[in-house]
């Protein structure tokens, strides 16, 4: 029994951490700048098309591939920023919506269109192996992944903390104005703040392809657990999202051990409407940091 | 969806076109002699495509649309209708999105908009439940490939050659006798119709056929773990495990129980298991795994050259649901020759007497397709295949089998 609880523990952690660079991401996006990025799912996508193609063709590494596809969504991050989002910032919310919900289903159709529905994955060394530690075992690829989410989830942290580009955007999330009158220059933070957040969906992406295929509709599969941790941990709350995510992949692992394997969501979203009904505005309380 | 509209417009003035001009040269041809007008009256018909090219399952739904108009060229190559004067078909692909509501208003869409003879689709037995809905009201024939035994209740324009889902799970409790002879198997299942259907057969029969289930487990389809899930088929303590997944849940099914190193014979069913990706994405590994089929393209001769020409258009061997939907192709053709009409009505009516064992019609296991009251083909029944190093071999029942089965 308390191996089989372990067992789901485990499952539900190394998951949780992938959750995490997706819900993180969005947190950041909706934090700093105050908008909701639906198309974030389809830049983990591209992550994985990324990874999946260095792979092939060069035999790169996922996890070396890390150091493209970051870079690389970073640059997609800020140009977005620049051409599109910046454009509709003045606005009401409508525009902000269609503008990431209509960038998420073009995504999603220019891939069908130029990568075709097929399924991709790739094999490393490490895709079918396992720590095996008495009766339970840990997947050498999910614990890769689980381990570089925390680091990045450290790093990202740390930069919000200590850099001054990373008060700025604290402050900017804080209060937009004051931080203008204090000298802030808004475009900019922004701009950085969808480049850390594309990057963190990259990320994920290539950590997710050896152990996960690829496919064009692959990010609403984790973009839905996001917006779940999002609001689990305080809308805008880093520490609250990466959190959250965590508790939502042992809840989910849980809750098909224990509940049944298709009421692993119920128990998430149980878990989800508890804490509103308990603390309204989400895990980390009114915090947004 | 505008562009169909465009091209069955374009379609309908051509037709228009010809038929001003073919009524122009009968009148001079009735003035020179009647042995000119033989074939003039070759129109085409249309036969409805319904299947899901976008969506959670357009993987499958495309190469649906690839076998399609394979089979369509191959009737049209060979003279189209002879009894409707060499009449070609005429094939109207509509794309259901892996969606039951837009699957309901494309299917009515499709015959409001055109003159259908007959529809085929849709795949997931989730979407053609629907579409058979649609079409019953609209008294056009639909031939489905798919298994879900609710298709042949209370319907008259619904046509099924194939096996049913409650036959898929007599043929797979009796294939997990083939690997051992004390069984102990767990069942694992998405929760949509197609796996509702398919395990639910499986746990009526496994009594009757000696086998013991140890483990019965709905999931929802589309997770981003099979770990959890494979953590409870280990603590069941099964030795077989039967799971009735789509493909991409499949493939992490079958990866997680190589990664935790649990010895157990995998039989994945039909759907997603018996497809070229599946090998592909699982690799080596997927060698030695057993399913059930529909259709296999080692079923008969006519089968092989098929598959032939499918691989020369995809590098793939045509995989069960699209070699099927080429065999219903033909039986419309066997249906629209003996009608001599592309009247919906008169189709449906053909189809009912359908009685072949030879030729593309009856590729099929067991070779020969007869439909009952219900629609339902009286010798349907599945093959058990088994991957063998990237190609899948028919191995169960022995009269089906065309190769050995390789142990694990």
């Amino acid at each position: 029994m308390v191996e089989i609880v372990a067992q789901a523990v485990i499952n539900g952690l190394l998951i949780g951490g992938i959750y995490a660079l997706v819900s993180i991401g969005v947190t950041l996006i909706f934090g700093v700048v105050k908008i909701v990025n639906f198309a974030q799912g389809e830049f983990v996508m591209i992550g994985m098309y990324i990874t999946f193609f260095l792979a092939t063709q060069f035999g790169l590494d996922p996890l070396v591939s890390l150091f493209v596809c970051m870079p690389v969504l970073f640059v997609l991050g800020v140009l977005i920023q620049h051409f599109l989002i910046r454009r509709v910032l003045g606005l009401n919310d409508l525009p902000q919506i269609f503008l990431t919900f209509a960038l998420s289903l073009l995504i999603v159709n220019i891939a069908l269109m130029l990568l075709t529905a097929n399924y991709r994955t790739v094999h490393t060394a490490y895709s079918d192996e396992a720590f095996h530690l008495g009766g339970l075992y840990v997947p050498v690829a999910k614990l890769i992944a689980f381990g570089v989410a925390m680091l990045l989830s450290a790093l990202l942290w740390a930069f919000l903390r200590t850099t001054d580009l990373g008060k700025a955007m604290r402050a900017a999330s804080q209060n937009r104005e004051v931080a203008q009158l204090m000298g802030i220059n808004p475009n900019r933070v922004f701009a950085v703040a969808l480049g850390i957040a594309l990057a963190l969906a990259g990320a994920a992406g290539s950590l997710l392809m050896p152990f996960y295929p690829a496919y064009p509709m692959v990010g609403q599969v984790f973009v839905l657990m996001a917006f779940v941790a999002v609001v689990l941990g305080t809308l805008g709350n880093v520490v609250g999202a990466l959190i959250a995510s965590l508790l939502m992949g042992i809840a989910e692992s849980l809750g098909i051990q224990f509940v049944g394997a298709d009421s692993g969501l119920i128990v998430v979203f149980l878990l989800l409407l508890v804490t509103l009904a308990v603390r309204p505005s989400g895990l980390a309380g009114g915090h947004t940091r | 969806m505008k562009r169909s509209k465009d091209l069955a417009s374009a379609a309908w003035q051509r037709r228009r076109d010809f038929l001003r001009k073919a009524a122009g040269s009968a009148v001079a041809a009735g003035a020179l002699g009647p042995y000119v007008l033989r074939g003039w009256a070759a129109d085409t018909v249309n036969i409805g495509g319904l299947y899901p090219s976008t969506g959670s399952m357009a993987q499958i739904g495309q190469a649906c649309v690839v076998a399609a108009k394979l089979a369509v060229e191959m009737v049209n190559n060979a003279g189209g209708i002879k009894s409707l004067g060499g009449a070609k078909l005429n094939l109207i692909i509509s794309d259901v999105q892996s969606d039951t509501t837009v699957t309901r208003t494309e299917t009515d869409r499709l015959i409001s908009g055109n003159k259908l003879s007959a529809i085929h689709g849709c795949y997931a037995s989730a979407l053609t439940l629907i579409a058979s809905e649609v079409c019953e009201r609209a008294k056009v024939p639909i031939i489905t490939g798919s298994s879900t035994d609710q298709l042949n209740k209370g319907r008259a324009y619904t046509f099924t050659p194939f096996a049913r889902a409650s036959q898929f799970a007599k043929a797979q409790l009796q294939m997990a006798k083939l690997v051992g002879d004390k069984p102990k198997v767990a069942v694992i299942f998405e929760n949509t119709a197609f796996g509702t259907a398919t395990s639910n057969g499986l746990k009526e029969l496994a009594p009757g056929e000696g086998v013991e289930i140890v483990m019965f487990e709905p999931y929802s389809a589309g997770f981003t773990d099979a770990g959890p899930l494979i953590n409870k088929v280990k603590s069941s303590g099964a030795n077989a495990l039967f799971s009735v997944s789509y493909l991409n849940d499949l493939i992490l099914i079958v990866r997680t129980v190589k990664q935790v190193g649990l010895n157990i014979a995998i039989n994945g069913g039909s759907g997603g298991f018996v497809i070229p990706d599946f090998y592909k994405n699982v690799g080596k590994a997927a060698d030695g795994l057993l399913g059930v089929a529909h259709w296999n393209h080692d079923v008969n001769d006519a089968a092989q050259k098929v598959n032939a020409d499918y691989k020369k258009r995809t590098g793939e061997f045509i995989f069960e649901y699209a070699g099927g939907l080429v065999a219903q192709t033909y039986m419309l053709v066997d249906a629209l020759e003996r009608a001599g009409s592309a009247d919906p009505q008169k189709v449906r009516d053909a189809l009912a007497k359908l009685d072949v064992s030879s030729g593309y019609a009856a590729m099929a296991p067991g070779g020969k397709v007869k439909f009952g009251p219900d629609g339902k083909n009286v010798y349907g029944h599945p093959v058990g295949v088994q991957w063998q190093n990237g190609d899948l071999v028919s191995v169960f029942p022995n009269e089906d089998a065309r190769g050995k089965l390789l142990k694990i």
